[in-house]
């Protein structure tokens, strides 16, 4: 009796553990720190909002440094070659990333990260392309590709894009604007497994209690057939 | 002959329980953070999870299995009870997440594979070396406390009283039922299902 009290705890206070954290959070399957959604899925449990970068470059002799702008949650990374930009007459050229307030969903096409908005004060060189990381969330299905725009509203170019470390795309850009990854909402999603609505999780979770039920119920009357039958 | 007291068979016996039940902790954390660190790398990470999966289960190698908790009387209540602890686990998700996305089929046997490498090292060989050391309550005690642990690298700190929870449910499963059956079934349905 001691013991089912002590499950029956321990079944509590996980669920309550559980309920306050988005789902996913197994084996090292999720990524390694909750994305910070604009708009959250409302799977996402507490969200922080996303925050924006700041980076200033050296020019030195109209040579502006190698050097990484990224948002303080890393939700995006850009990354810029030596001699990147236009730099002209300038000491330092000033990179800004802010999330964007809103999440549009541009028609054919599902993004599943915030969108990001990239500035600087000087022109990339087209030979110099820098590199761009956008990481997104296990709570939505993998993004196939990066795409641009230069108005939120669109249009969105997709970008070629390819996958990089966990969770986690990239690509190559030769100038700044809305960026934020997604896949094309006419094809599935990559990876997606779509059974039952894409309801699977409930269902699965129903079909477990069912047979546990089912199966428990006999298991239950057997043995306490089988404990009477000794006690006569 | 010569009659040993209990107090003196503890002394003499007491450091090599100790010692190998430090050993096999000490191990299964290094297996652990050394998968979770390699997954991080780009391209590696299913190959992490499956060769992390089997070393981890290669812990539990040499000991008997029913001191593993891998005994087949009543095989039919303990996979029952495998199924009651992956509803449990999924639970919470199911009611709040609905659509939650499910793991891409890639990563499914490394799922499997992780989900198994962990129960047999943690629930498995840890936990009866923790119990042979200092009895069942620092047996439960010590793989929640190592299992929470060894998941920092990979989770993020607010998943870890999650992942907390998760673990000590599992060693009381395991204590209240000698079984370790049941929790390696419901962490493979947990991990497939997330």
């Amino acid at each position: 009796m001691k013991k089912l009290a002590l499950l029956a705890v321990a079944v509590i206070g996980y669920s309550i553990a559980a309920w306050a954290v988005a789902p996913g959070f197994y084996d090292g399957f999720g990524p390694p720190q909750a994305y910070n959604f604009t708009c959250p899925p409302p799977q996402a449990g507490a969200n922080n909002k996303p925050t924006s970068g700041h980076l200033d470059i050296k020019v030195i002799d109209g040579v502006s440094d190698a050097n990484s702008a990224f948002t303080d949650d890393g939700q995006l990374v850009i990354g810029f070659l030596p001699g990147a930009f236009e730099a002209g007459a300038r000491t330092t050229v000033s990179v800004d990333i802010r999330p964007l307030d809103t999440c549009p969903q541009p028609p054919g096409i599902r993004l599943v990260t915030n969108v990001y908005l990239v500035t600087a004060n000087a022109l990339l060189k087209p030979d110099k392309r820098a590199n761009l990381v956008l990481r997104y969330s296990n709570l939505e299905p993998d993004p196939a590709t990066v795409y641009q725009a230069s108005d939120p509203a669109g249009p969105w170019t997709a970008m070629r894009s390819q996958p990089g470390q966990p969770f986690t795309i990239e690509t190559t850009t030769t100038t700044f604007g809305y960026f934020a990854a997604g896949y094309s909402s006419s094809s599935p999603a990559p990876g997606a497994v779509t059974v039952g609505g894409g309801q699977l999780l409930p269902i699965v979770v129903a079909v477990l209690i069912v047979i546990v039920v089912l199966a428990g119920l006999p298991l239950a009357i057997m043995r306490r057939r089988s404990s009477s039958e000794k006690d006569s | 002959m010569i009659r040993v007291g209990p107090i003196p068979r503890l002394r003499r016996v007491l450091p090599h329980r100790w010692g190998r039940a430090g050993l096999v902790a000490l191990l299964v954390l290094v297996l652990e953070w050394s998968r979770a660190l390699v997954a991080m790398q780009p391209g590696l990470t299913v190959g992490a999870l499956i060769l992390g999966g089997v070393a981890l289960a290669a812990v539990a190698a040499g000991w008997p299995a029913e001191r593993l908790g891998l005994g087949t009387s009543r095989f039919g209540i303990r996979l029952l009870g495998g199924l009651a602890l992956g509803a449990v686990l999924l639970l919470p998700a199911a009611v709040r997440a609905g659509a939650a996305p499910l793991l891409p089929a890639g990563l499914a046997v490394a799922a499997v594979a992780v989900s198994i490498g962990e129960e047999l090292a943690f629930r498995g060989a840890l936990y009866a070396a923790l119990e042979d050391a200092g009895g069942a309550r620092l047996a439960i005690v010590g793989t929640t406390l190592l299992w929470t642990l060894a998941h920092a690298l990979s989770h993020p700190a607010e998943f870890l009283p999650a992942v907390a929870a998760a673990g000590l449910l599992l060693a009381l499963w395991r204590w209240a039922c000698k079984d370790l059956v049941a929790p390696i079934l419901g962490h493979v349905i947990a991990d497939l299902a997330l």
